[in-house]
């Protein structure tokens, strides 16, 4: 039995009283001064299972001992769905679209049992068209009864081709003493396909890549865990003979994900002297090292470093790039729009601090990093080939692109 | 129509959807409709537009029939009658030829919930279960369901039930989980849908095709089957070993709960599975939603208490992100308890000291009782750090610090000294009433120590007008007369002070009434004050089994992959952090063995009850008696001094015989010479005094397994007999 946010409420099964949602919002709060938040919370026999999603509140509610982990995902589904229909899930998008939430929520779980949550077969019949005024529309959609349930027939493109991204995200957490706690990678390869008719595609990997895959190889390749495939690719053709081939749905598309946990040398290092001298100054120096190829060059580094609340009058001196200070995060932002490998930068920032005790309890954050590295992979994953055959026997391109970019990437200070 | 109020919006609305031009322009009329919807989704009760909703039911605009059925299914218990009117539309869109349209009304003529409609409603589901297009047939297996929902009470039409059954075979995938879950709801009574065995394998065969939710479903329903053979059980087990590292969390629980509930006879079968399902929930654990992450957490923690050892290596990955919200925190650091080892103590301490001081004040205190557990296996290197926060002089830290440090003197004696020195001067920080609760009974149980301790005693007597927190101050009166036993001098005129102002000035009854009882005590002479007041110490040599022992699987297997392991922990973390020992205090002599008699009685335990003749067994050192049967693999649990009497040991041992291993609980009991000639002359004739005395022994067992007791008593009798001598 679900129910979503208060904005619009989806009665499914009838077995809670529809009045009990009310109640959410007062528990949430009193959990939330008493520091016991959980995403479980429960009154009398009902259970609040919820999640946040920006400004919205996303609860499903049960008197079962329910699946937990089941209706977290079926939640996080619904975020997934609507997102891809209004780009934006809060609560404006919710409001000026409230027809579509309203069918939406209707085709997604019937009785409490969820239904037909792919959004894209959910976007063939529902559209947000639909407030365009067409009557007779509405046809069945291929898909229901199509044996391709995620693409539809009758594609045409002037010009056939499609992108291949790879992109991976580096989770670092480096302790205060310099050594790396823990480190994995997370990567993705997303399709944007524009190609006409049904074509059958095969993507070729590395073979280091296809080792760690199947797991086979123990010796040198990475060993990937968590590897999700899009329900397109033949799972029963991967396993035998290590081919990656499918039929593409039709746009944006994420072919397949993994994670590989492996010790990763920090791309870009930092390390920083934060020297507190209280009732007078702070005092920060922060290095910066590019730990990458020399060819290779980080986009758009931003090194956000924490500063006492309190803090005033900022000056800053940079090797390179610009700093700033943005008190309402409490924290330097030191801006570097091209960073180079091999190459090493510096940042000095002084801060003065009233001479008003400050309560010294602020927790210790740390140094936070966000970069870009195009034309480049940690786990060294490669497209070889991508091959498109299609009967009607187009010629189509395929462009691939490589970018690695920072995931959490935590450097823990001395503060 | 931002002004009116809830009638005057109503009477609007009523207004433009019966105005006829608004009705015959199609645009403007669903416009209208989209209001009233709006208004009933901000709250407005629009009910009174019912018949008015009615009317705008008939209509080929697929959009204005959705949401006047949203409409409908929310106001139609309200109005029995008038739903009748709609009925017949809905009726009629069930011949549509557009399948959307009779899927939709299919849909809603259930979605009204309506007993008194079943009648019109049970052709159209019959029909729709026969329908050419999928989406119909979805929808009326489940309407079934529904309508079984609806009246709970009426019988079973075994023609449909039949009919569903046939529908498992489905082409579509959805139709045939529909099945089953219509299936499971209209059985209920009867325990859900049969499981038979070419149900079982059509249904495995099929998982293949199913999205995440339809796998579930079949994953949970085959529970209920048991293979007839072990050779099918070991071909489901194969088939399902895919599944069983599937990314998908649900999924993958899902299939480790099957797994469990398949081989509850192969343990074996069971741990490889749990080995299997490591990558995937650690994995889970680092999934980017943090609810996910918390639901694989609290499933790690039971897993653990089956398998303590299985994540021992991967003890960096329930290390806590600086921006993780506190719950995540909390559990990480429960299972960074659980995987502390020699190697990694200092590591993981390290770590743990860092989240001591985080911003959230639970979260640091729940970070110093974590150290606080380690202590107990570890305790030099944790009273270092729990001594070295006590530094930081903040209030919630040093109050969670001295509470852990009580927690820990009480299973752990030998600390005391470290801890007796670290207290002076804590008291200036302290401002909870738990904490200083906590002070309080560590000055009275270690006062003597304590070199300020009538100091700060007398810091609180003097504030004691102030206080507020009962607690507090029945904390302060025993503290009080227990300092006052051992160190009369220092204590007499604040005592004096302290119960004068609790029993003439106190309005706290509990508080009165303690005080009173204390001042009666007083007077009955100091002999018996002190023998009143001396218990209730933790007894050095009483040997508190550091660590749990694996629990069988079948511990939680029934619990894992629901609700309930999220509810749990947060239940035990309140015990674990806050209940002060006297809450969990056992007098040896009553409350444990009351606990392993009650148990025997509930558990149906078996009791093999034997005396042995063994040299001075009550007589031997607690280390040595400890050390003898840990090398036969015997565990203590608790023993009484040397030469208490009655002297009594509790221990217990895992035996394993058929891969099924069985847990057998003993008690040793002395019960003193006197009662010894008494009882043994009855049985055998005087005994021969001098070194020869018998030890009763009492053993159970459930399922009683009359080998493994002899067994285990001929090797208890053995080491008994081994025991060194020792003389006073």
């Amino acid at each position: 039995c679900f129910r979503s946010a208060v904005l619009i409420c989806r009665n499914y099964k009838g077995d809670v009283d529809m009045a009990e949602i009310d109640r959410f919002l007062p528990l949430l709060m009193q959990h939330e001064e008493e520091g016991l938040l959980c995403p479980v919370l429960s009154h009398g026999k009902v259970h609040f299972m919820w999640i946040k999603h920006s400004n919205l509140y996303l609860v499903s509610t049960t008197n079962k001992n329910s699946n937990a982990s089941l209706v977290y995902s079926f939640l996080y589904k619904i975020v997934e769905v609507f997102t891809e229909y209004f780009k934006e899930l809060e609560e404006e998008s919710i409001q000026d679209n409230f027809v579509v939430v309203y069918e939406l929520l209707d085709e997604l779980m019937d009785f409490g049992f969820p239904q037909t949550t792919d959004s894209k077969i959910l976007q063939e019949y529902i559209t947000q068209e639909g407030a365009k005024l067409e009557v007779g529309k509405s046809k069945v959609p291929t898909t229901v009864t199509n044996a391709v349930s995620w693409r539809s027939e009758g594609i045409k493109y002037k010009k056939n081709e499609v992108f291949i991204d790879v992109i991976e995200s580096i989770n670092v957490l480096v302790n205060a003493n310099g050594s790396v706690m823990s480190s994995d990678i997370v990567g993705s390869i997303k399709l944007k396909t524009m190609l006409s008719g049904m074509p059958e595609l095969r993507l070729g990997l590395n073979d280091r890549v296809l080792f760690g895959l199947t797991g086979r190889d123990k010796g040198k390749t990475v060993v990937m865990e968590d590897v999700k495939f899009h329900q397109c690719v033949r799972l029963s053709r991967f396993d035998s003979d290590r081919t990656i081939s499918f039929i593409p749905p039709d746009g944006e598309s994420e072919l397949m994900s993994y994670r590989i946990n492996t010790h990763v040398k920090p791309l870009i290092w930092i390390e920083s002297v934060i020297e507190k001298f209280s009732h007078s100054r702070v005092e920060i120096m922060v290095k910066a090292k590019g730990q990458f190829k020399k060819q290779s060059v980080a986009n758009n580094v931003e090194v956000r470093v924490p500063v006492p609340s309190d803090a005033d009058s900022p000056k800053f001196k940079t090797s390179t790039g610009q700093a700033k200070y943005v008190p309402e995060k409490n924290m330097v932002v030191w801006t570097i729009k091209s960073f180079p490998g091999g190459k090493e930068f510096l940042m000095r920032a002084h801060f003065g601090l009233p001479s008003v005790e400050n309560n010294e309890l602020e927790g210790k954050p740390p140094v936070t990093v966000k970069f870009e590295i195009p034309y480049f992979t940690v786990s060294g994953i490669q497209v070889r080939y991508m091959k498109i055959i299609e009967k009607s026997g187009y010629q189509a391109l395929p462009w691939v692109r490589y970018i690695t970019q920072s995931g959490d990437y935590q450097l823990r200070t001395n503060v | 129509m931002p002004y009116l109020g809830s009638e005057d919006t109503v009477r609007e609305l009523r207004r433009h959807l019966s105005n006829p031009n608004v009705q015959s322009d199609p645009l403007r009329y669903r416009s209208s409709i989209l209001k009233v919807i709006r208004a009933m989704s901000q709250g407005v009760d629009v009910a009174g537009l019912f018949s008015e909703m009615v009317k705008a039911c008939a209509t080929v605009d697929i959009v204005q029939k959705k949401l006047v059925y949203v409409f409908l299914c929310s106001y139609a218990t309200l109005n029995p009658e008038l739903s009748l009117l709609v009925i017949n539309t809905l009726r009629k869109d069930c011949q549509d030829p557009n399948p959307m349209v009779r899927s939709l009304a299919l849909r809603n003529m259930v979605n009204l919930r309506l007993p008194s409609l079943a009648e019109y409603v049970e052709q159209p589901l019959s029909a729709g279960l026969r329908d050419r297009a999928a989406c119909v047939r979805r929808v009326a297996v489940l309407g079934w369901a529904k309508l079984h929902n609806l009246q709970p009470a009426s019988e079973i039409d075994a023609a449909v039930v039949n009919e569903l059954y046939g529908l498992l075979r489905d082409p579509d995938p959805v139709v045939m989980v529909n099945c089953l879950r219509a299936l499971e709801e209209i059985l209920k009574e009867e325990g859900g849908m049969a499981i038979n065995k070419p149900i079982t394998h059509h249904l495995l065969n099929r998982l293949g095709q199913l999205d995440v939710w339809g796998q579930c479903e079949v994953l949970r329903v085959l529970q209920r089957y048991r293979p007839q053979s072990e050779s099918e059980l070991f071909d489901i087990l194969s088939l399902l070993d895919a599944s069983l590292v599937s990314p998908h969390p649900p999924v993958m629980a899902a299939t480790l709960s099957l797994f469990l509930v398949l081989c509850p006879d192969l343990p074996a079968v069971s741990f490889a599975a749990l080995e299997r399902v490591r990558g995937p929930l650690l994995a889970a654990c680092g999934s980017a939603s943090r609810e996910t992450r918390f639901t694989a957490l609290c499933h790690i923690q039971l897993l653990l208490r089956s398998l303590p050892g299985l994540m021992g290596a991967h003890y960096k990955r329930f290390f806590c992100g600086y921006a993780e919200p506190a719950y995540i925190k909390q559990r990480k650091m429960q299972v960074l308890v659980e995987l502390v080892n020699d190697d990694n103590v200092a590591m993981l301490l390290d770590e743990l000291r860092g989240y001591c001081t985080d911003v959230n004040a639970d979260t640091a205190q729940a970070a110093i009782s974590a150290i606080g557990r380690i202590g107990r296996s570890y305790s030099d290197q944790c009273l270092q750090i729990l001594t070295g926060l006590l530094g930081l002089q903040q209030e919630h830290i040093t109050s969670a610090v001295v509470q852990t440090m009580r927690d820990l003197v009480w299973v752990c004696p030998q600390c005391s000294d470290t801890v007796c020195s670290a207290l002076e001067g804590c008291e200036e920080t302290l401002q909870d009433s738990q904490g200083r609760q906590a002070l309080l009974w560590l000055l009275a149980v270690h006062g003597e120590r304590v070199r300020s301790a009538p100091y700060t005693l007398e810091g609180f007597i003097d504030g004691v007008r102030g206080e507020a927190s009962p607690g507090v101050k029945m904390e302060l009166l025993t503290t009080t007369m227990r300092l006052f036993v051992c160190r009369p001098a220092e204590t007499q005129d604040m005592l004096g002070r302290l119960l004068h102002h609790c029993i003439e000035e106190e309005t706290d009854m509990c508080v009165r009434d303690q005080a009173l009882l204390y001042y009666r005590l007083l007077r009955c002479g100091m002999e018996e004050t002190r023998r009143v007041l001396g218990g209730r110490r933790s007894e050095p040599s009483l040997g508190v089994l550091i660590g749990r022992p694996a629990e069988p699987i079948s511990q939680w297997a029934s619990s894992f992959n629901t609700l309930e392991p999220l509810k749990q922990g947060a239940g035990e973390t309140e015990t674990t952090g806050r209940a002060s020992p006297q809450h969990v205090t056992f007098d040896l002599d009553s409350d444990l063995s009351d606990t392993l008699n009650s148990g025997a009685e509930e558990l149906d335990y078996v009791c093999l009850e034997e005396r042995i003749r063994c040299p001075a067994v009550p007589h031997c050192s607690p280390q040595s008696l400890q050390a003898a049967m840990q090398l036969v693999n015997i565990q203590t649990l608790a023993f009484t001094a040397a030469h208490a009497s009655p002297w009594r040991v509790y221990l217990y041992t895992h035996a394993q015989q058929a891969a099924r291993s069985a847990l057998i609980l003993g008690q040793l009991l002395y019960a003193g010479e006197d009662e010894d000639e008494d009882e043994a002359g009855l049985s055998e004739g005087p005994s021969p005094r001098g070194r020869e005395e018998e030890v009763k022994v009492t053993l159970k067992q459930r399922p009683r397994d009359e080998k493994a007791l002899q067994g285990f008593l001929s090797i208890l009798t053995a080491v008994l007999h081994t025991l060194p001598f020792n003389t006073h």
